[in-house]
Order: structure tokens, then sequence, then C-alpha cells
């Protein structure tokens, strides 16, 4: 081991306590930053291998463009392509299964989601191998029965002869599983296979399937046969499967952005940690790094000693941080699964990590930790031989930098001009440099502050509150350095503590704007595109028809594509869903919307998709349909609460039924009548809900209810992970407070050579460390208010409308925070001083 | 060639109104082999006299030479190199490195050369052999008296074979009899190890230990005694010259 590495690993060794929380900074941010990576792509494995179709093996796969069904006439376009030797078509779709109906697996859950294909019995075997494992295959003629695959077969424990009901547009259809069929190598789905006329009725597409494959016949060119036949067939096909859950992915993408930007917050405070605990350092072993340099340490020497020990703590905390992350990615899958397979209807296995995850997570780690050290690297290089030989003296900086605190202004004025312009960009521009401001104008304003909060505090500590004020102001860029620590920490708990507050009151006029019906049919995945099967116009006549149900509205979804972006399409009747439930516009005014629907080719897209492609109202837009492009006009942006993440346009169904042949109804909502009897209602309404196994029926309150305890839950650990953000400051506050009383070892033995008691001297380092907690707190609301505004206005700039809410409690936690943090931080410098041996600290240098 | 020498040797800390001359165009002449000591009453620029011949701080003005060579033409990194190889220093608080045992302390100057640690740790252990702590070579600093402290500090100034050891106040942290250990191993370092040592002190006693002794006030060389070394008529004489003083 080289000597420097022994050095270095006896240093951080000698200092245990302060290793092991200076480590564990890093370590947090890393956790984070590696779990939270890890468990997006387990959503995503879950996602592929439940959902994906297999890739076939075939020479030629024709689907949508825009993932919707087409006629089956399109067989015969490219059965006609010279070149061509066998066709089949199908009809792909994810579909979920009703937890009633889903056989259970062997971990207790419930089997959620499985790919159902509809096939030509006569055609399919052309084109791909089925060799039956058990049972036989499907054949001409067959009615409601099932091919199942290998895989799914031993794990839901399924064999032939046994039934499975699956949910369809007119209810629900009971399957004979006639076959289990080996997959194809490397086939993990859940796929199930039926003829593809019962499929069609099933999912309610008639005539329609959306792929078709081909094998090409020997001798001929693949690649131009498939050309051929894609011009043949003209627009709106492309080559290659469809994709399945994209929709759910970009939701997945989302929460994987939110837990990044933590991480990397988490890494700042660890970095910022490193910084301090490293000037401590510096200051700390000013003697040892002058005898090293007096015995012929080089300068570069001396900074390499200080960067291996920033890197070993990097090193360590990045090591630990990857073990804690992959601990909490199987904690939080266990915490999430449940919910997740209820929601989405998806089962979640372990954590997943990509080489790119290992990549980022240590970069991160030890990058962040080695930028930290070098700055007071850099500075123990500067330590001269004679420095660190002379007696250290009482340093009394009263000056301030002034030039240093005019920049600080220069910026503060600058973030204030970028707030009032009203433009995001600037604005979180100016959060920073607000907070990079504050904390070059803070040493000018350390005194006047403390002057301020020290009269507080001689209320209680009267002698030493007096002390602790001028022992503040004759050192405030350290004062100031220190308060920042707790600045950044604590103006991030505001941020966030402003943006929960603004993101549940928006979140509930969402709620309560779209599903604030009296009853809601609902599909059993959340995200509408995630495998519900749709139902019949029968349901919505049934609810219709039930006496005391006033109105009726239904919701269909179609996928559509717009320039480049893959937009829900989502189907509503203009007249009945505004009475019913409604859209939260922030462009256009609703009754002129709605009409705009009814009358013609117009939607209304909301937020994400019209902040993506800058939409106007007013404007004409192309949509890719299966019958060609059709020119829609957008006549407002506003949206619901289900489709909030995703890019999606509103249609009337008419529209929708013409343009993209989607007739199914895949939310059903109902009001009340004002004299009707609420439990007779809801009996009749039960009745029909349990012909139609695809959807469950809820309340509007206790839809209500369900969504706040998954606000809570999210809460929970959004607070969770606040509270992981703010342990850094306070480690930083307990470490400044370390070296200061360090610094005034001979000071404090003055003190008690004439005459303060212990007890004086620990009250004088706890007013210090209020004194200081008090400033950053101070500083900490100001620039969290800021950031939390910026944050709202973010999230309003990404569609998603909501008004800034004052966070009352974020300040209220914040200032506890402040108080509570000073007196712990304050502790063990607090007890180091007072336990001093007076003599020594006498003969301190 | 004398192996420190200084011409008109200046020295002002701080400046304007607050400027204080610590030493004042001081001519010195050590020759190899000599052992000399600096005294003087507290702020004579005892201590700034020896950070200027170890090239800890540079000059107001004058020269120093190290062998011939002139200590203000060097760089930052020629300088850390000379005090690698050529000095050895011996400090009053003896400034070991708190987390490093006695035999890596020592080794610390020739693993900063570049010498291998395992001919660094034995050159260490001939050292701490020499001044009579062969069984402490493992302890660390907070498990040795001060007068073995010193010891320590000592085989590590020798350990690089450099020609001159700067001795500032070895023996101010200790008692008279750790004192006159420390003094004599100096003077063993003279005489049996053939090293240059310029000791600054403020103790008769201790100084009376050295071939030549250079009496300072108010910056300047104001006298000069040559001594036969260690006994008590030396430190009588010293005494006298100090109360002159």
């Amino acid at each position: 081991m080289s000597y420097y590495m022994r050095l270095a690993l006896r240093y951080l060794w000698g200092r245990k306590l302060r290793t092991i929380l200076t480590t564990l900074a890093i370590a947090f941010g890393t956790m984070l930053i590696f779990g939270m990576n890890g468990l997006v792509p387990a959503v995503e494995a879950a996602y592929r291998q439940q959902l994906m179709q297999a890739a076939s093996q075939v020479d030629l796969t024709i689907t949508g463009e825009t993932r919707s069904s087409f006629p089956e006439t399109a067989l015969d376009v490219v059965r006609g392509t010279p070149g061509v030797a066998y066709v089949s078509g199908s009809l792909v779709r994810p579909v979920v299964v009703a937890p009633a109906d889903a056989p259970v697996l062997p971990d207790g859950s419930r089997l959620g989601t499985i790919v159902l294909s509809g096939i030509d019995p006569e055609t399919a075997p052309q084109v791909r191998r089925f060799r039956a494992v058990s049972g036989r295959l499907l054949q001409p003629g067959d009615g409601e029965v099932l091919l199942v695959s290998e895989s799914l077969a031993r794990k839901a424990s399924l064999e032939p002869g046994d039934r499975l009901r699956l949910p369809s547009a007119a209810g629900v259809a009971t399957f004979e599983i006639v076959g289990v069929i080996a997959g194809e190598p490397g086939a993990i789905s859940d796929e199930v296979y039926t003829p593809l006329p019962v499929a069609q009725a099933l999912l309610n597409q008639a005539g329609r399937i959306n792929t078709i494959e081909a094998l090409v016949a020997p001798g001929s060119d693949v690649q131009a046969v498939r050309e051929a036949a894609l011009a043949r067939l003209g627009s709106g096909f492309k080559l290659g499967e469809n994709q399945v859950g994209s929709e759910l992915q970009a939701a997945v993408e989302m929460g994987e952005v939110a837990f990044n930007l933590f991480g990397v917050l988490t890494l700042a405070m660890g970095g910022f940690i490193i910084f301090n605990t490293f000037r401590t350092v510096v200051v700390e072993r000013r003697r040892d790094i002058g005898m090293l340099r007096a015995v012929g340490a080089s300068r570069r020497a001396v900074i390499g000693l200080i960067l291996t020990e920033s890197l070993l703590q990097g090193v360590i905390g990045t090591a630990a941080g990857l073990c804690g992350g992959y601990f909490l990615a199987l904690g939080m899958g266990a915490i999430v699964g449940p919910i997740w397979s209820q929601a989405l209807r998806l089962s979640l296995g372990g954590p997943v990590f990509k080489p790119a995850t290992y990549v980022l997570a240590i970069g991160l780690g030890i990058g962040v930790t080695l930028v930290a050290g070098l700055w007071p690297a850099v500075s123990a290089g500067r330590v001269t031989p004679l420095e660190a030989l002379r007696p250290a003296e009482g340093e009394a900086s009263w000056k301030p930098a002034r030039r240093r605190a005019a920049f600080g202004l220069a910026l503060v004025v600058v973030a204030v001009l970028g707030l009032a312009s009203g433009n995001l960009n600037l604005a979180s521009l100016g959060a920073v440099l607000f907070l990079a401001g504050l904390v070059l104008v803070g040493p000018v304003l350390v005194r006047p502050i403390a002057g301020v909060f020290g009269r507080l505090l001689e209320l209680v500590l009267a002698q030493e509150g007096r002390i602790a004020q001028g022992n503040l102001a004759r050192q405030p860029g350290r004062a100031a350095i220190t308060a920042s620590a707790m600045t950044i920490g604590l103006a991030i708990l505001v941020a966030l503590g402003g943006m929960t507050t603004s993101l549940e009151s928006g979140l509930f006029r969402y709620i309560d704007q779209s599903l604030g019906a009296d009853y809601l049919l609902m599909p059993h995945s959340m995200v509408l595109g995630g495998g519900n099967v749709g139902a019949g116009p029968e349901l919505a006549e049934a609810v219709r028809s039930v006496p005391g149900i006033a109105e009726v509205t239904t919701v269909r979804l179609a996928m559509g594509r717009i320039g480049d972006t893959d937009v829900q399409t989502i189907g509503i009747d203009p007249e009945s869903y505004p009475r019913v439930a409604g859209l939260e516009f922030s462009a256009g005014d609703p009754e002129e919307a709605f009409a705009a629907l009814a009358e013609g080719r117009a939607l209304i897209a909301n937020g994400i998709f019209s902040a993506q492609s800058r939409l106007q109202v007013g404007q004409e837009l192309t949509l890719q349909t299966p019958e060609g492009p059709k020119t829609y006009r957008v006549a407002g942006i506003g949206m619901d609460f289900l489709n909030a993440k995703l890019a999606t346009v509103y249609v009337s169904q008419e529209n929708l039924a013409r343009d993209l042949h989607e007739t199914s109804d895949i939310l059903l909502m109902a009001d009340r009548a004002a004299d009707a009897d609420p439990a007779e209602v809801r009996a009749q309404l039960e009745r029909i809900a349990a012909q139609y196994p695809a959807f469950s029926l809820l309340s509007g309150d206790e839809m209500r209810e369900e969504y706040k305890q998954m606000y809570g839950m999210a809460m929970r650990l959004l607070h969770l992970l606040m509270v992981t953000l703010a342990v850094p400051s306070l480690i930083a506050l307990m470490n400044t407070l370390g070296i200061n009383v360090l610094e005034r070892t001979r000071e404090i033995g003055v003190l008690r050579a004439v005459g303060s008691t212990r007890r004086q001297v620990q009250r004088m380092i706890v007013g210090e460390s209020l004194l200081l907690s008090a400033l950053g707190t101070a500083f900490g609301l100001l620039g969290g208010l800021w950031l939390g505004y910026v944050l709202v206005g973010a999230l309003n700039a990404t569609g998603f409308k909501m008004s800034y809410f004052f966070p009352y409690g974020g300040i209220v936690l914040a200032v506890a925070v402040g108080l509570v943090f000073g007196v712990i931080a304050a502790l063990l410098p607090a007890r180091r001083a007072a336990r001093l041996d007076l003599l020594a600290a006498l003969r301190y240098e | 060639m004398a192996i420190v020498e200084t011409k008109e040797l200046t020295k002002v800390y701080g400046r304007g109104d607050a400027a204080v001359t610590a030493l004042r165009k001081v001519d010195l002449r050590v020759e190899p082999g000599e052992f000399v000591a600096v005294m003087g009453p507290s702020g004579c620029g005892k201590s700034t006299l020896l950070h200027l011949v170890g090239g800890l701080d540079r000059p107001t003005s004058g020269r120093v030479a190290l062998n011939g060579q002139e200590l203000s033409e060097l760089s930052d990194d020629a300088l850390t190199r000379l005090r690698r190889r050529e000095i050895g220093f011996v400090f009053q608080f003896y400034n070991l490195i708190p987390v490093l045992k006695a035999a890596e302390n020592v080794a610390l100057p020739l693993v900063l050369d570049g010498v291998s640690p395992r001919k660094a740790q034995s050159q260490a252990q001939l050292w701490l052999e020499r001044v009579g702590l062969s069984d402490r070579t493992d302890h660390r600093p907070d498990e040795l008296s001060g007068g073995q402290q010193q010891r320590v500090a000592i085989a590590r100034a020798l350990a690089s074979e450099p020609a001159l050891i700067l001795a500032d106040e070895p023996t101010g942290n200790l008692d008279s009899r750790a004192g006159d250990e420390i003094a004599t191993l100096l003077r063993r370092v003279v005489d049996e190890w053939k090293r240059t040592v310029l000791m600054v002190t403020h103790d008769p006693r201790i100084a009376a230990y050295a071939d030549r002794i250079i009496f300072l006030k108010d910056g300047t060389v104001v006298d000069e005694a040559h001594l036969a070394g260690g006994n008590d008529g030396a430190e009588k004489l010293v005494r006298q010259r100090m109360e002159d003083l």
C-alpha cells in the first residue's frame, strides 16, 4: 500500500465518526440514484416480459402506423404482392384479466395482464411455427378456445381442459384451454392465442386486424418484397411489431427523472459536506501539512494526500450507496409492487441494474467527492511550511469581502429580474443565482442578522448569547459558509413543501373536475391504454336504463399519431361529457371547445401535448389514422386526471369511430338524479358491473379516497426523501461548529481561566449554533420559496396546470428543523469545548 | 566552502507603519561540521533566521546560500527538493504526524524522495536504533514521552542523510533532563555522524553544547562566542553574555 494511501486511511480512521457521517452523505445520494434507476428498468422489464409480443421469425411483419387496427382486406393487398408466399393476419392486444377471474400465481398474487392474439388457425401455422407441448393446436371452426404459451401455463398452472374467463366487449367470455404451445426462442411473455373472429368479437373489432405476418417465396429478395408490400398498402402502415406499453413507459420515465433529481440534489449536498469536512481537515492539520511541506513534500503531494482521502471516502460511500441502492430498489419494489400490480395489473420482478446505471452511480458518487475535495486540497497545497509552524493567531477579520458581496448582490438583482421576466428558464436560472448570491452576500448580512437574532437569544442566554453573537460577527465568512449548508438543505425542504402543497391542490382539482361523477365504472389498469378491454354500447345502455340515473357519459380510446408524436386519442361525447365530468382548461373556452368537437373534426389537446408541440387554439393539426391523414383544428387546451401524464387529444366519439374505428367504452361515468335513492341505484349498478368483470364500480367519493391514499403514500416517500436531504445539512453544521471549537481552543482556555464555567462554555457554543441555524434558516426560507415557485412553474410548463400555494406547513417545518438542528449540531462540539483541559488549551497553538 | 552563508540578510514583516524588521543585514557563515547555536532575547529574530536559512521563508532583501546554492534563485519545487535532501528540521513541538508510527515518521522524508518503502523502513530502523529508540519503532507519537518524540524527530531529520540540521528550540518543550539528552544527541550528530547543526535556543545550558554561539539583538548579530563544548564554564560564559544583552 502506498504511503499516501496509508496516511489517508490512518487519518480517516482517526476520525471515525466524522468519516462515517461524511461518507454517509455520499452513500445517500448514490443510493437514491442507483436504487431508483434499478427500479425503473424493473418496471420496464415487467412490462416487456408480460406484454411485449414475442419477436417472430417471419420475413415480413406489418402493423398500423398509429398502432390502431385496420380492415382485414389489407391481407389481400399483401397476398397479391409478387414474392409473397404465405400471409396471415392477427389481432394482438394486451388484456387485463379481471382480478376475480385471474388464476393465482405461485407467489400468491394474481395473474394481471396477458397478450391476446387472435390468429387464423389455417394461415397462421403457414407463417409461424406452432408446436403443441400438450393438447392440440387451433383448428378451423374452433369457438372460444385458447392456446397458452408454455411459460404462462407453467406460471399459472394451466393445462388443457382448464377454463379461463376473459373480459369482453359484451361483458365476459369463458374460454377452454385446448393446448399449451412451445414458445419461440427467447419468448417470455404471457401469451394466449384464440381464433381471430373470437378475438375480434371479444375486443369489439369485427373484421379488423392489427398485424400482418408473411413469408417470402424462396429466391425472392426479402427487403424488396417488404418495400413492395408496404408501397401497395399505401400510407398508415409500417414494418415491424407494435411496441406495446410505450404509454406506461412514458409515465415511468417521468418518475425516474424526479428520483434522479433527488439523487443529484442529495449528492450535491453530499459534495458540500465533503467540501466542508475537508476545509475542516485542512485547518485541523495545518501543522501536519506544514511539517510535511517542511520535510520535503511538494504541493502536489499534499494535494494528492487530501484527494486520496476524498477518493477513499467517495469509493467507500459509493460502494455503500450501491449496496443501499440495491436494497432500496428491493424495498421499494416490495412496497410499490402490490400497488403497482393492483393499479396497473402487472406484476413487478426484482430490480434490474443496467451497466449504464452502474456507470452513472459510480461516476456521480466518486466524481462529486473528488470535485468537492479539490478546492480544500488546493488550499492545503498552498499551506506554506512556515505558516504551519507559526502559532495560530487569533484571527479577527471584521471586514467581510466586500467585492464578493457586491458580486453576490448583483447576482441577486439579476435573479430577481429573471423571476420578474415571467420566463420559466430565466426564473429557474434565477433560483440558482439567487442561492449563489445569498451565499456570497451572506458574510455582509451576518452581523445585522446575528444582531437581530442575537437579541432574541439574549433573552434566553444573556451573557453567552452576547459572546456567541460576537464570535459570529468576528468571522462572518466562516459563519456564512456554515449557514449556507443549512440554507441549501432548508431551501430544498421549503421548495418541496411548496411544490407538494400546490401539487396536492392541483391534483384534487383535476380529480374533482374530470372524475367528479357520482359513479364510475373504471377499468382495472389506471393507464387506460394498458390492456383494458372496452365494453360495447350495451353496457352504457344498461347503465342509462337504471332508474335514478340522470346522465351517463363514456370515454373511448385509440392511438393516433400527430407529427412524430404518438398521441392517445380519447373519444368523448361532447354533449354529455361536460355535464358529468369535464376537463380543466388552460386555453380556449370550454363551451366553445366542446361545441366545436360536436360540429366537426376538432380536438382538445392536453397540457403535455400542447407544451411539447407548442400548440395554440385555432391551429390545424394532421392526425394520422388508418383512413389516412385527417385535419383537426385545436379547439382548446385542457386535460383530465387519468391522462395528465401522456400526450393526449380529445375528439368526439363520432370522429373516433369514423377515423380510428374505435367504438368500445373504456370508462363510464354516471350521475344520479337528485331524487333517486343512492342505495337502490348502487345495487342496480353493481348487478350490471358484475356482468362486466373488466370494470369495477366506484363512487366518486370512493375514488377520491383511493387517490388520496395513493397520494398519501407518495407523500410519505417524498418526506422520507426530504429527510435524507436535510440530514447532510446537520452534518455540515456539526462539522463547521467542530472546527470553530478547534480553532478557538486557546480562546476557550482563556475563557475558562478567567472564570467561565463548563456550562457557560457549552451554552456559548449552543448559542452560536442557534444563531448560525437561524441565519441558515432565514436564507433557506427565502431561497426555498423561490425554488418552490419555480418548480411549480416548471410543472405548469409541462402542461400540468396548477397554482402556487404558499407552503405554510413547509415553513413551520423548516423553522422547527432549523431550531432542532441548531441544538443537535452543537451537542458534540459543546461537550468537547466544555471538556477541554484548561492547561492544554492554554498551551494549544 | 561554507555550508551556510548569508549576506545582508533582511526580513521585514508587514507594511507601512505596521512594518516590523525581524532581521537587519545579517552576515553569517557556518562551516561544515560545526555546531552553531543562535541566542538572543525574545523577538530578536532567531527563528526568522532559521526559517530563512531553511528555505521556509523568503528574505525581504539580502541572500542566503546553502553549499553555494543561492536559495532565492530556486522555485518552490526546487526548494522543496532541497529541503528534502539537504536539510533536516527539528522543531520545538516535534511535529510528528500523529497517525503514523515512529518508524513511519522517520521514513517519511525518504518516501517523499521516492526511496522504496522497504529501504526507507530499514533506514528508519537504523536511525531509531542510533537515537536509542529501537524498542519504540511501532509506537505512535501519543505513546511516547516528549523526549522520545524529539528523538524520533531527530532521527527523521537525519534519515535522508542531509548535510545540515536546523533545530528550532529543540528542548523548549522538555524538562531539563530530557533537554540534556537531546542536546547530547545533537552533539553526537556533529561529532559521530559528521553533520552541521544550526540550533536556535534561549537556554544557555543547551547552547553550551555548541561549538560557537551567535548572539542576536533587534535583528542584528551583536556578538559571537567560541566554546570548548558542554562544560560548566561555557554555560557561565553564555549566561554572562546573555545578561549583558
